[in-house]
């Protein structure tokens, strides 16, 4: 598998620019966390950034991994946030009734099976992503709150472990973060498999032709995303020791932005898992460097949303710059030609 | 025989009965659900509840209208709860002056305008995919609105509340029922008798065929996000007019509702097909689960696994009849496809 997709002319445009972005992405980090730090030096200890500025985001960080992955085949999915919630509280209660063994067992299963749900809905009978996560997202969230009537769960031992325990001052979380982040950064650019992730955000169609099981690929990334999901609500139940249902509601919206930040387009086919992870530490160090700088929450949410627009007109001048580059290497497609007939 | 035949009609007519049908299915479903609460709990059909069910309907379908529009051009809009938030604040504090109904209700037109037309800039002139880019302008509309204002305005005056309290035709009708109505009927019309209206299915089915054709596609999106701006609008006031208070937060997350109703009405969220009278009835159905679910003994706990459940029911229903119906066909598009690409290889 991974030899026929060598000889793809795309990944290699999107490399180069790849590559360009990350680098420019660290420098705006660096900038970041200079500025914050000469303004307020308690920002840039090690306990700060470890407690605060990292713990805070690695939830968020964790789904964005995987949702990296199902952004490149041009898919979406608004329910991590739902899928989130709903195994933590399946798991509580669990938990509370049969002992934490089974809360962690049933964590992950709920996770397993939403993430399935959405996987068959999406392939099997090829209903838009978007429309499927979203009626899942009500879904799940919808029953997380069936079952609790709308009470709090609580945390039990092993998400109270999983939540609160440092390693030398290193949050646990941040230690599974980085594995995550290792392994998938591998699965992406070193894999058939992630090559093929590529390929089906280019041109599903030509990627079935070419004897890639889409259905399989694309069933495996949804499972994946709801297991990451399951996973960080460990972290999260441990960390809030209780949670409602409706807590996570706009996480969906953050894992996105996240995503976006990081260079991967919404439309498929370009993307970095490198991208991704370096975002993430962006967004931690704007919320929390934002917070030490006095500057109140709604600020923060114009400024996340500016850094967003910012970000996007960026992408999207370079991606035109990439496609008209393409034109020339590969052929004339329609939308290049929609572009130059547009009027101002 | 029946099958042949149904295939070689012509296309405007195989699609005309499609459409037909996923709006009977759910009409079926609809009248199905009120025999079912007649039986069930006959005390829902109290004059009461039948009112809390349209005035919620009213404000819902208004709004849905505006996005069945965005979204039958193939874009989406996730800053419409944002939209609402936004006009209800601004004319609250249009109304705690004493302004009546129609000046703040032109002001908050007004406000969903300017705010949809910028989302529409941001999508056609800086080409960003609608769901980021209303994504990202949500998070500058909700992150501007508790700068101006602590929390929630409140002691607003009777003329502001006049609209929920008092309106009301023949002693119980709420005015808001009024004004869906007629937006209702006007957007009927307008979808089927105006040229305009073409233009955006043509430019949801195929933008490159519809540039090809002389539409300017960039105008056709803009001008639906412009016409949906002043239905928030509208919507934002029926919803801000509702109590003395008005919240920052008041309609924020309204919009997977809002999505929700039209893609339950038939609209494809690929664009380029979707009705009004769809997204009626949907709107319908959405506004009756959680008061039905109420009646029938049914904690109303569940009404959100309800909603999320009868949304991916219609979808996957409406999926397997064009898959279905594809199988039927599929040798046709198969080599439209194959003929294309090798043409286009040609070209280099």
């Amino acid at each position: 598998m991974a030899d026929g997709m060598e000889t793809l002319a795309t990944p290699k445009v999107k490399k180069r620019f790849g590559v360009n972005f990350n680098i420019a992405l660290i420098l705006i980090l660096i900038a970041l966390i200079a500025v914050i730090g000469t303004v307020n030096p308690t920002f840039v200890t090690y306990n700060y950034l470890m407690a605060v500025v990292v713990k805070n985001i690695m939830e968020i960080g964790l789904m964005a991994l995987p949702m990296t992955l199902i952004v490149i085949t041009a898919g979406i999915d608004l329910s991590v946030g739902s899928i989130m919630i709903f195994s933590a509280i399946a798991g509580g209660m669990a938990a509370a009734s049969m002992g934490d063994g089974m809360g962690v067992i049933v964590t992950l299963l709920v996770g397993a099976g939403c993430g399935l749900v959405n996987g068959l809905v999406i392939v099997k009978l090829k209903i838009n992503a978007l429309i499927t996560t979203l009626a899942t997202f009500f879904l799940f969230r919808g029953i997380a709150k069936g079952i609790t009537h709308g009470d709090s769960v609580y945390s039990y031992d092993f998400t109270t472990f999983a939540g609160n325990t440092d390693i030398k001052g290193v949050p646990l979380v941040l230690i599974v973060f980085i594995a995550a982040a290792i392994i998938f950064t591998l699965l992406l650019s070193k894999t058939g498999f992630g090559r093929s992730l590529y390929a089906l955000g280019m041109n599903e169609n030509a990627t079935r032709y070419s004897g890639i099981n889409a259905d399989r690929t694309l069933i495996i990334i949804y499972i994946i995303s709801g297991v990451v999901c399951a996973i960080a609500a460990f972290f999260y139940l441990g960390r809030f020791t209780s949670v409602k249902f409706d807590v996570a509601n706009s996480m969906n919206l953050k894992v996105v932005t996240v995503i976006v930040l990081g260079g991967t387009s919404i439309l498929g086919g370009v993307g970095d898992m490198r991208g991704t992870i370096i975002a993430i530490f962006i967004i931690a160090v704007l919320n929390s460097g934002l917070t030490v700088m006095d500057i109140p929450i709604d600020v923060q949410t114009i400024i996340q949303g500016t850094v967003l627009i910012i970000s996007l007109i960026v992408y999207s001048i370079l991606g035109e710059r990439a496609k008209k580059r393409r034109v020339i290497e590969v052929s004339k497609e329609d939308e290049p030609r929609l572009v130059d007939k547009a009027p101002a | 025989m029946e099958q042949t035949s149904l295939r070689q009609a012509p296309d405007g007519k195989g699609k005309f009965k499609k459409m037909l049908t996923t709006e009977f299915y759910l009409l079926v479903f609809l009248v199905a659900i009120l025999v079912m609460m007649r039986i069930a709990a006959p005390d829902f059909y109290s004059l009461n509840t039948i009112m809390t069910v349209l005035n919620y309907f009213s404000y819902l379908l208004i709004a849905a209208i505006g996005m069945n529009l965005i979204i039958i051009t193939s874009n989406i809009d996730v800053a419409a709860g944002a939209i609402m938030s936004v006009v209800a604040i601004v004319i609250a504090f249009v109304g705690k002056t004493g302004a009546p109904l129609p000046v703040f209700m032109a002001v908050g037109m007004v406000v969903g305008l300017v705010l949809s037309w910028v989302n529409g800039l941001f999508i056609t002139k800086l080409k960003i995919p609608a769901i980021v880019a209303t994504l990202a302008t949500t998070q500058l509309f909700v992150g501007a609105l508790p700068l101006v204002v602590e929390g929630s305005i409140y002691d607003l005056p009777a003329s502001f509340t006049w609209l929920a309290f008092r309106a009301k035709l023949f002693g119980a009708l709420p005015a808001s029922v009024v004004f869906a109505a007629v937006i209702t009927v006007g957007f009927m019309l307008f979808m089927r008798y105006s040229r305009f209206s073409k233009k955006l299915y043509a430019v949801g089915n195929n933008k490159y065929a519809a540039t090809l054709t002389g539409i300017n596609v960039n105008k056709v999106m803009i001008l639906a996000f412009v016409i949906a701006g002043p239905l928030y609008g509208i919507a934002g006031t029926i919803i801000a007019t509702g109590g003395q208070r008005v919240t920052t937060t008041m309609a924020n997350g309204f919009e997977m509702t809002l999505i929700a109703a039209v893609v339950l009405g038939g609209t494809s969220i690929a664009g380029g097909s979707g009705k009004i009278i769809g997204t009626v009835l949907g709107a319908f159905i959405l506004s009756l689960i959680t008061p039905a679910m109420n009646y029938i003994g049914m904690s109303s706990d569940w009404s959100d696994a309800v909603m999320g459940g009868i949304i991916l029911l219609a979808v996957v229903v409406a999926s397997i009849s064009t898959l279905t119906k594809k199988k039927k066909t599929i040798v046709v598009p198969d080599a439209v496809v194959s003929a294309s690409a090798s043409s286009s290889g040609e070209v280099k």
